[in-house]
């Protein structure tokens, strides 16, 4: 713990990135609170005050249907992390075990487990979840199941290879000829092991999870209207830069901002967790 | 003149939680030809003193070294990274204690055979460059030199890899050889044999060796002189013959009481640690 | 005889190679016992080992144990019956889970004790090998080697094995450890009358806990008998040349060697 907080202390980018994802977190939870007009999340038409720039009264200005942007960025983001945290509870659990089974029972399990991963990985990230959508009513819901589809091999990945390398080690060896069951050995003994690597990579993954759901909806796949997104409110103000130019840059800078705060979180907790020890 | 002389080397690392010192002012010295054993237990100190000598810690962030060590008069500290390079491998070699993962594995026995050659002989021809191979190999009772030069080092023996390493070592004549526990991972049997090829090989060369190890009785055998390491300081030095025989320091008493006799005896019953091995160094008269 | 190795072989296959790693290996060994299994690397010692504590089957042969055949799928009475202590300290306990856990685990798979005192029992196992009970909420980080090989021998004592294979449990120590260990393993023996398979290659060691030595090369056993005798006269030449390589400190070991006809 000592050691944890002096490489903390060492690291200003870490402390930095901690305070950006907490400060994220906690505007998307109390958005209700925050948000200067809570109603401007839904469908609501303000002809009086459209496309007006940034003002005392709305401080990153209003959309082409006069809603607040910085109310539509809150609920944004707050979509943006249940949605992170969505993908990463499912695809998670799913390619940690597969992964587990892969490295530790090796054999046919590895065979299978493994090939499929490969085509899942050998398909770009994007296209793959694009053409889940194309088939797919470009639902929410739908959504995050086309990226944990695309996300769980990543994890199956990772664990294989650290079970790989944990499967040969003395304490392995000592739980099976203690007895003990291949579940036990996968669950107990070899996935204390993965959960640093595991962790950091699930940090990092929360910023490229928003960044890939933004990718999808600027495409006009994903999440759709009104409830507001980081990726359509770029897409939509896109059209009128640079006149309007508040519409895609306060959108933009948010998703910058998500990425790189758990980018700066994941690799501090790498540190300190030594994942690659 | 001393080949090496060290006084009162100190060596600490800062950590996250705080300076830690590992060598807390050792000295040690070795002549010409001398074979000298610098004897511990893991966390002693040995292994790192062996890598100050080689200028292999100087330049790491962290670590703090104070005090001389001095090569052939030259003072270590003094030079940049560049001279302390360009000692390594020409008037300093080591030998290590894994012979098979101390070669690189991907290129053959010649190639880096050659390399060695050429820290003393830049631009030595290839030709040139196996004949004296060949030779060395020859010299540590390498039958089928021309083979093993071909060969990579998976596909060599441990003990036969062990010889190519002794003959590496001493390719470019050093004054001084290194040898960190060399041996410990080989088989007895072979770890006899080519400690036999050592000693005769640096007796032929006059060359100086200070001698890494933990273990008693390769120290025993190899050793003209030794120094007894314990937490980072020198508690007994002396001929092996007289630490030996009439060990006077409380940790080197245990440490041979500890090593269970061949001729039997039984296991005795030695702690672990005692504020007694931190008693003052013994040295042992008679020294060259 | 706790165990009985009958005509046992075992041949690995790998593509085109075949490494015969034990060839008909016959050898008895009496409850109580500390069987030293001595030889080089490639004498087949660790693949007997491996053989009896069922990590693969034998290719022939037949391994008893207190008079039942061993099967090459063991159930987990013979699991816990034969346990092991390994060669490396630092690579035997999980560097995640604490020293409790670690033993905790053999008490649960075999459901020895109610579940509510084991906790009191992990502590009495570290008290067992001399460790202090504050020792069970550590990490084996926090442990030195001598702690943690002491923890691993806890690990084999809580399964209430009665045949313990020791694979070089004290190679990996330092000599002062070692020389604790060595005892405590002694202590232990007699103490629970444990039977014991040495696998070593440091035939000093050899000479001051073993009853009995076997010594192996390549794959067969070409000597056998109590360690005075194997020691006093050794009859095959390979145990002459292992004993004469062995680096000695005291003179009367000098002699000894001599004795042999060895190096001197």
């Amino acid at each position: 713990m000592r050691r944890a907080l002096s490489i903390l202390a060492s690291n200003p980018l870490t402390i930095a990135g901690t305070l950006l994802v907490a400060l994220i977190v906690l505007a998307a939870a109390l958005a209700d609170v925050i948000a200067p007009f809570p109603e401007h999340q839904g469908a609501v038409v303000d002809f009086v005050n459209f496309n007006k720039p940034p003002d005392a009264t709305y401080i990153m200005g209003t959309d082409l249907v006069g809603r607040d942007l910085f109310t539509r960025i809150l609920y944004a983001y707050r979509i943006s992390l249940i949605l992170g945290v969505a993908v990463l509870a499912i695809s998670v659990p799913v390619g940690v075990t597969l992964g587990l089974i892969a490295g530790y029972l090796g054999r046919r399990w590895e065979y299978i487990i493994m090939r499929v991963t490969d085509v899942f990985l050998s398909i770009p990230p994007l296209v793959l979840a694009l053409s889940i959508m194309g088939v797919l009513e470009p639902t929410l819901m739908n959504g995050m199941l086309a990226v944990t589809a695309m996300w769980w091999p990543w994890y199956t990945r990772l664990v294989y290879n650290i079970a790989r390398g944990e499967k040969v080690e003395g304490y392995v060896l000592a739980a099976e000829v203690i007895g003990a069951s291949r579940a036990h050995v996968m669950f107990r003994e070899i996935l204390p092991n993965c959960v640093p690597a595991i962790l950091t990579k699930m940090t990092l993954d929360m910023g490229f999870v928003i960044l890939i759901v933004s990718s999808l909806s600027f495409l006009g796949l994903g999440v759709q209207p009104p409830t507001p997104d980081l990726g359509s409110m770029v897409a939509e103000g896109a059209d009128y830069l640079p006149d309007s130019w508040w519409l895609s840059v306060f959108p933009g800078l948010a998703i910058l901002l998500a990425v790189f705060g758990f980018n700066l979180v994941g690799d501090g907790l790498r540190d300190i967790l030594g994942a690659d020890r | 003149m001393s080949v090496l002389a060290i006084r009162d080397l100190t060596l600490s690392f800062r950590l996250w939680s705080g300076p830690v010192e590992v060598l807390h002012g050792i000295s040690l010295s070795i002549a010409r030809g001398e074979r000298v054993a610098l004897v511990g237990e893991s966390g002693s100190g040995k292994s790192v003193t062996a890598r100050i000598v080689l200028g292999l810690l100087q330049d790491q962030s962290g670590a703090r070294i104070g005090g001389r060590v001095e090569f052939q008069g030259r003072n270590l500290s003094g030079m940049s990274a560049r001279e302390r390079r360009a000692l390594r491998g020409r008037d300093i070699s080591m030998i290590f204690q894994d012979p098979t993962s101390s070669l690189n594995p991907v290129f053959r026995i010649g190639g880096q055979f050659r390399e060695v050659l050429a820290r003393a002989t830049p631009g030595i021809s290839d030709t040139k460059a196996r004949a004296t191979a060949t030779g060395l190999l020859e010299e540590v009772a390498i039958h089928d030199p021309a083979r093993v030069l071909d060969s990579y080092p998976f596909q060599l023996s441990g003990g036969m890899n062990q010889r190519v390493m002794i003959a590496m070592a001493l390719a470019n004549r050093p004054s001084l050889l290194l040898a960190d526990e060399p041996g410990t991972a080989l088989d007895v049997t072979v770890q006899a044999q080519t400690l036999d090829l050592m000693r005769t090989l640096v007796d032929d060369h006059g060359t100086s060796v200070l001698f890494i190890s933990h273990n008693l009785g390769v120290v025993r055998e190899f050793a003209d002189r030794v120094y007894v390491i314990y937490r980072g300081r020198i508690v007994e030095e002396g001929p092996t013959r007289a630490v030996f025989e009439h060990p006077g320091h409380p940790y080197t008493r245990a440490l041979m009481a500890a090593q269970p006799n061949l001729t039997g005896g039984g296991l005795p019953r030695i702690p672990e640690r005692d504020p007694s091995f931190l008693a003052p160094l013994v040295v042992h008269g008679d020294r060259t | 005889m706790i165990l009985v190795l009958r005509s046992l072989s075992k041949t690995f296959e790998t593509g085109q190679h075949r490494v015969q790693a034990l060839s008909d290996v016959t050898l008895e060994v009496a409850e109580g016992e500390c069987m030293a299994i001595v030889g080089e690397s490639g004498s087949g010692k660790s693949t007997l080992a491996n053989v009896v504590l069922g990590l693969y089957p034998p290719t022939s042969g037949e391994i008893t144990f207190e008079g039942e055949p061993l099967p090459a799928q063991r159930t987990l009475a013979h699991r816990q019956a034969i346990q092991l202590v390994q060669q490396n300290p630092a690579s035997a306990l999980n560097p995640r889970r604490s020293v409790a856990a670690s033993l905790r685990l053999a008490l649960d798979v075999h459901g020895i004790g109610e579940p509510r005192k084991r906790r009191a029992r992990v502590e009495e196992l570290l008290g067992d090998v001399g460790l202090d009970p504050s020792y069970a909420t550590r990490a084996p980080a926090a442990l030195s080697g001598g702690q943690r090989q002491r923890v691993a021998i806890a690990r084999a004592l809580a399964c209430e094995s009665r045949l313990v294979v020791l694979d070089e449990p004290t190679s990996a120590l330092d000599v002062l450890v070692q020389a604790q260990v060595l005892r405590l393993l002694d202590e232990l023996r007699t103490k629970r009358n444990l039977t014991y398979l040495f696998i070593t290659h440091d035939l000093a060691v050899v000479r001051n806990i073993a009853t009995r030595v076997a010594v192996f090369q390549k794959g067969r056993m070409v000597e056998i008998g109590p360690t005075e005798t194997i020691f006093s006269a050794p009859s095959h030449s390979y145990t002459r040349s292992l004993i004469s390589a062995v680096p000695v400190v005291t003179p009367e070991e000098f002699a000894m060697r001599e004795r042999l006809g060895g190096r001197s």
